[in-house]
């Protein structure tokens, strides 16, 4: 089942046919080659290492003249990575990257980049991204808004069963009070959530959000030895908050939020 | 570790732990993400557009505020907010049922599953990012 992959050495630069490209899914360290042979990349393309040194590019084929990214190029892009973080330590590379040859991903990238990849590969070792999608039960936060600001309670009254272009300044002003207040919530249940889950984690990355139900978005990198606490942890803020939110837990993933450069 | 078989719901059962391979949710975690390489060595993006979402973005628009009043209105505060919350706001439980509203204000997170062949809504069509756009943008940023 897990036949290993080809390995193009350092000093193979054969050429790829006409018209395709190498597509770089991730950076491993060389000293893991156990690529699993029944995963499969971009277009259903068998997944090759080319080793350079310490590290390895993860790649496949591609041809370059095909349209915009699709779902199942998304999908597949995915798929690699997780499969290959599932038994390694890996650097994400953004989706839809590649480069014209495997002479150039030695030349252009694992070459110039080899320590500062083989250092961030030591420090993902052992580590996995976490996700935490929250977000508001929307009826249950927008009737804590009103009960707690008397003027949008108010302005609610005056406009709620007028006509949309009646009221319109009114009605401007109501939301612009729901959206500072929902700000403030985030934030504030944000800090919540993190206060119990970060002793368990290495490092988190917050992403911001603007929709109605939006709480937050948190990739938090862990040691596979604190899974279970952080898990826990995440679990006991789920039930704290359950009436008024809902928590997603996605992972363990590649670090795709935790390689990118400063 | 393992990657693909984390559906089940544990201890109190309130964390939900959905597979990872939905379409939002991959669209969510890869793009966007991960390490740039044009940003040190050159890299051909022809082909292959790079989508961007701009979900952190705050638009603090005239739009968006009216949409919250609206959500706002809809609310069925007797329903959802019990007796103390009635009280607090008076006589309003008139009118429909509390609705969800996330579909109508999802905007550009729906309109890139819609290039991706995810979603057919055709309300949500005029929020589509054009893909070519996004790609420039996202070329020079990285320049």
């Amino acid at each position: 089942m897990t036949e290993a992959a080809p390995i193009m050495q350092d000093h193979d630069t054969s050429g790829l046919p006409e018209g395709v490209a190498c597509y770089v899914y991730g950076i491993v360290p060389a000293a893991w080659r156990d690529v699993p042979g029944d995963v499969t990349g971009l277009d259903d393309t068998p997944v090759e290492l080319v080793v350079h040194g310490e590290v390895a590019a993860v790649v496949g084929g591609v041809t370059i003249d095909r349209p915009p990214g699709r779902r199942a190029e998304l999908v597949a892009h995915s798929r690699v990575l997780d499969a290959v973080a599932d038994a390694s330590a890996v650097i994400p590379v953004r989706f839809g990257s590649f480069m014209p040859s495997v002479a150039a991903v030695v030349e252009e990238l694992l070459g110039p980049n080899h320590d500062r990849f083989t250092a961030l590969l030591a420090d993902l070792a052992g580590r996995a991204q976490f996700s935490i999608r929250a977000r508001y039960n929307e009826a249950a936060v927008l009737a804590e808004v009103v009960a707690e600001q008397p003027e949008v309670a108010h302005l609610r009254e005056i406009t709620r069963g007028l006509p949309e272009e009646a009221a319109y300044p009114q009605r401007v002003r109501l939301g612009e009070l729901v959206s500072k207040t929902l700000e403030a919530k985030r934030e504030a249940d944000t800090a919540i959530m993190l206060d119990a889950i970060l002793p368990h984690t290495v490092a988190y990355h917050v992403r911001a959000g603007s929709d109605l139900d939006h709480m937050a978005d948190v990739a938090f990198l862990v040691d596979v030895d604190q899974r279970q606490a952080f898990e826990d942890a995440a679990e006991a803020v789920a039930e704290a908050m359950h009436e008024r939110a809902r928590l997603r837990l996605l992972g363990p993933m590649a670090p795709y939020d935790f390689v990118a450069e400063e | 570790m393992t990657v693909s078989t984390t559906t089940q719901r544990r201890g109190g059962g309130y964390l939900e732990r959905p597979k990872p391979s939905g379409l939002a949710d991959v669209i969510e975690v890869i793009l966007d993400k991960g390490l740039v390489i044009d940003a040190y060595v050159r890299v051909s993006l022809v082909g292959i557009e790079l989508l961007t979402i701009d979900a952190r973005i705050v638009i603090a628009s005239v739009d968006t505020y009216l949409r919250f009043a609206e959500a706002t209105n809809r609310l069925d505060l007797y329903e959802q907010g019990g007796q103390s919350l009635t009280e607090a706001v008076g006589d309003l439980q008139q009118g429909g049922a509390a609705k969800k509203t996330s579909g109508a204000i999802s905007g550009v997170k729906e309109g890139v599953k819609d290039v991706f062949g995810g979603g057919d809504d055709e309300e949500k069509q005029e929020r589509r990012r054009p893909a070519k756009k996004a790609s420039s943008r996202r070329r020079r940023e990285n320049a």
